[in-house]
């Protein structure tokens, strides 16, 4: 080893001795405010490893698979040619007068998102055990980059979208733009479950284990495979409580009606996911302090 | 400047004992009863209070289980305290096992971003400093290589060069120096020293108690999670070794369950005056003493005493295998013991084994080890190389007067 090498990187630690420095205070976790704003500016100094940890995640998922990223296609399309198999030839579900094809795969698109994210991330925790043993980072950041792997992944999915409108010349409107806000919704909405549900999992593994059958019975609890309309409108209220239809009835319409999001729906998605999101990150933060104890 | 305050500082854990006698078997029931039932409290580390001034290096040492891992994870946040508080004035890294958070699929290179960032660097500044990490782990030719093809040595090597990079205010230390070949461990040392000579405050946590010596100003010795003594490297280390010399020799997790013919009693050592002591001097006379209990008539045993460097790397044996002698043991308390005219042995600490075991099968009667070090050895005849080879000289001259001479050494 070549001495100035060394000697290179000790100058600037001698430079640095005179910048001002972070004050760190350690004490006993608890549930607060505070932990919300502090866990979010140690996020921010972190967010390079959030970015590398994302990229991360979608090159290992496609190394040394032959398919590569067409597995992101892959999923939404083979469960939209079943689903058209069964809902359009064997049981005719009414789709307001849009192919079957295309109007299952517009909302398997944010719905593979959502449930593509849950799976992942709620083992975010658990599945690190060596690192959240060992290092200390905001670790927030293995769940979030789950989602953003998912996000990366809807992106890849959403071409054959763009190609299946060609198809059966369906154009887009600028109320397609919505698509921004409602995916949005959807990122903070699955964010907080994401987050409940890998803290969760810490001490209950049992999550890890009922997640398969949870993601089934909620996507048949959402508008994928039919339309809200079907839904008998004296269950309409109770139906709205999940966030998914919200989401996925108004990026259906967006994309596929032209027209704009009915603002109601929308917002019963929106206001559960802003009051969810925070509570869910304070939650995480608490779990957080202890949880390389109970892992 | 105080770079690091910890007031009054505890931590609490939690056990759960699953009791197996009156447990129910249906799992659900049983999981409703481990709710109710009490759960024991332990406390890793209780009241302690201590600061590290800036460019200071503290050392931590004590018996496995004292607190010390649960103070490395306190202050590099992996855990949270029950109790107190903990002030960091400035950034801090800890290195506490190299390596995590490698992935066997990317590649050298890939792994250098996701680890430096997992540590707490930037992306630009990894760049900056990559050709420097690289080269300072030796693994130019490799780099576009997934790790999973890399050999052990390289992996450890790229795995400290990335965290010996960080340029951290305060360095947290645990046991990374048991690490690589000599060479790279000389390598890392020199780093450490370099950090603290450019003002990086340490803290250093290990059972190579040579090495922390050599590296720290002040050293805390903890016992059952408080600070027990606290002061000049030389004087704790002396102090935590007189206690350690007594009670850290634990059965192997392979004897336990199993009936022992013979048990190892104590094993103590003698120095060249006959004094019970765990210093002795490399070259100088010593005595290993070992004394055993036979619960039964045993034909032939072998006792052995093992040595092992801070490393963990076997440096020599006692052993009665080789005399040849039948070692017939009757039922009773006895001693073994094993002296020698110079100690080979260089400075540093050891570990040791102690077996018992009958000879000519795999059987053994009993094995423990010393989980903390046994043995100091100081310098005592100045020698240069890895063993001490006691020697006797003797000078021949010719001269005018005697034209007799026979040039001859005499080797033992």
């Amino acid at each position: 080893m070549s001495p100035d090498v060394s000697s290179s990187t000790i100058a600037d630690a001698n430079t640095r001795a005179n910048a001002p420095r972070r004050v760190t205070v350690i004490r006993a976790p608890s549930l607060s405010l505070s932990g919300l704003t502090g866990g979010l500016v140690k996020l921010a100094q972190y967010g390079d490893l959030l970015y590398t940890l994302s990229v991360h995640r979608i090159k290992v998922r496609y190394k040394q698979s032959l398919l590569g990223v067409s597995w992101a296609i892959l999923q939404p399309l083979s469960l939209m040619l079943i689903y058209t198999v069964i809902f359009s030839f064997i049981a005719r579900v009414e789709t307001d007068g849009v192919p079957y094809a295309v109007f299952s795969y517009v909302a398997l698109l944010p719905w593979t998102y959502f449930s593509t994210s849950l799976s992942n991330a709620t083992n975010g925790l658990v599945s690190h055990q060596e690192l959240v043993t060992k290092v200390y980072f905001p670790r927030e950041i293995l769940p979030l980059s789950y989602v953003i792997a998912a996000l990366f992944d809807f992106a890849i999915a959403s071409t054959v979208l763009a190609g299946l409108m060609v198809y059966y010349r369906i154009g887009l409107t600028l109320n397609a733009l919505y698509a921004v806000p409602i995916i949005l919704i959807l990122t903070m909405f699955v964010t907080a479950v994401a987050l409940f549900l890998s803290a969760t999992q810490v001490r209950f593994r049992d999550i890890g284990v009922a997640m398969p059958l949870l993601l089934q019975l909620w996507m048949f609890a959402s508008p994928v495979v039919y339309p809200l309309s079907a839904v008998p409108t004296r269950l309409r209220g109770f139906y709205l409580l999940n966030p998914m239809v919200g989401v996925i009835e108004n990026f259906r319409r967006a994309i596929l009606q032209g027209s704009p999001p009915d603002f109601k729906t929308l917002g019963v998605s929106a206001l559960i996911a802003v009051v969810l999101l925070p509570a869910a990150y304070i939650y995480f933060k608490r779990v957080e302090a202890t949880v390389a104890d109970i892992i | 400047m105080i770079d690091l305050k910890l007031e009054h500082v505890s931590k609490r854990y939690r056990i759960r004992r699953e009791s197996e006698a009156g447990a129910a078997r249906n799992p659900l029931v049983r999981k409703l009863q481990s709710l109710r039932q009490r759960s024991e409290e332990f406390w890793a580390v209780r009241d302690v209070s201590f600061e590290v001034g800036r460019g200071e290096a503290l050392g931590i040492i004590g018996h496995n289980g004292a607190g010390k891992s649960t103070i490395l994870k306190l202050l590099s946040s992996i855990t949270a305290p029950t109790s107190g508080e903990i002030t960091i004035n400035g950034r801090l890294s800890a290195l506490i096992e190299v390596g995590s958070g490698f992935h066997p699929e990317l590649t050298g290179r890939e792994n250098i971003y996701l680890n430096g960032s997992i540590l707490g660097m930037r992306r630009r500044r990894i760049t900056e400093k990559l050709d420097s990490i690289v080269e300072f782990a030796g693994v130019r030719q490799f780099l576009d290589t997934p790790v999973k093809r890399f050999s052990s040595g390289m992996y450890v090597r790229l795995g400290f060069s990335i965290a010996a990079h960080l340029d951290p205010d305060i360095l947290l230390l645990d046991e990374v120096l048991a690490v690589g070949d000599a060479a790279f461990q000389a390598k890392c040392l020199q780093r450490i020293g370099d950090l603290k000579r450019s003002g990086t405050t340490i803290v250093f946590i290990s059972h190579d108690l040579s090495a922390v010596e050599r590296l720290c100003d002040r050293v805390l010795l903890l016992r059952q999670g408080e600070v027990v003594a606290s002061g000049a490297p030389h004087d704790v280390i002396t102090q935590y070794q007189n206690t350690a010399f007594q009670s850290s020799q634990t059965p192997r997790a392979e004897m336990e369950n199993q009936e022992k013919l013979v048990e190892i009693g104590r094993l103590s050592f003698r120095d060249a005056g006959g004094r019970e002591t765990n210093v002795l001097r490399a070259g100088e006379p010593f005595t290993v003493s070992l004394g055993f209990t036979a619960h039964e008539r045993v034909a032939d045993a072998v006792f052995e005493v093992f040595f092992y460097s801070a490393d963990r790397e076997l440096q020599c044996q006692c052993t009665t295998e080789v005399s040849g002698r039948q070692l017939a043991l009757e039922p009773g308390a006895g001693t073994v013991e094993f002296s020698g005219p110079g100690l080979g042995l260089l400075t540093g600490v050891y570990y040791t084994d102690v077996v018992i075991k009958e000879r000519g099968t795999p059987k053994f009667f009993d094995w423990s080890q010393w989980n903390s070090a046994a043995l100091r050895v100081d310098p005592g005849r100045l020698v240069r190389g890895k063993f001490y080879m006691p020697c006797e000289w003797r000078l021949t001259q010719e001269s005018e007067a005697d034209a007799t001479a026979a040039a001859e050494t005499t080797w033992t």
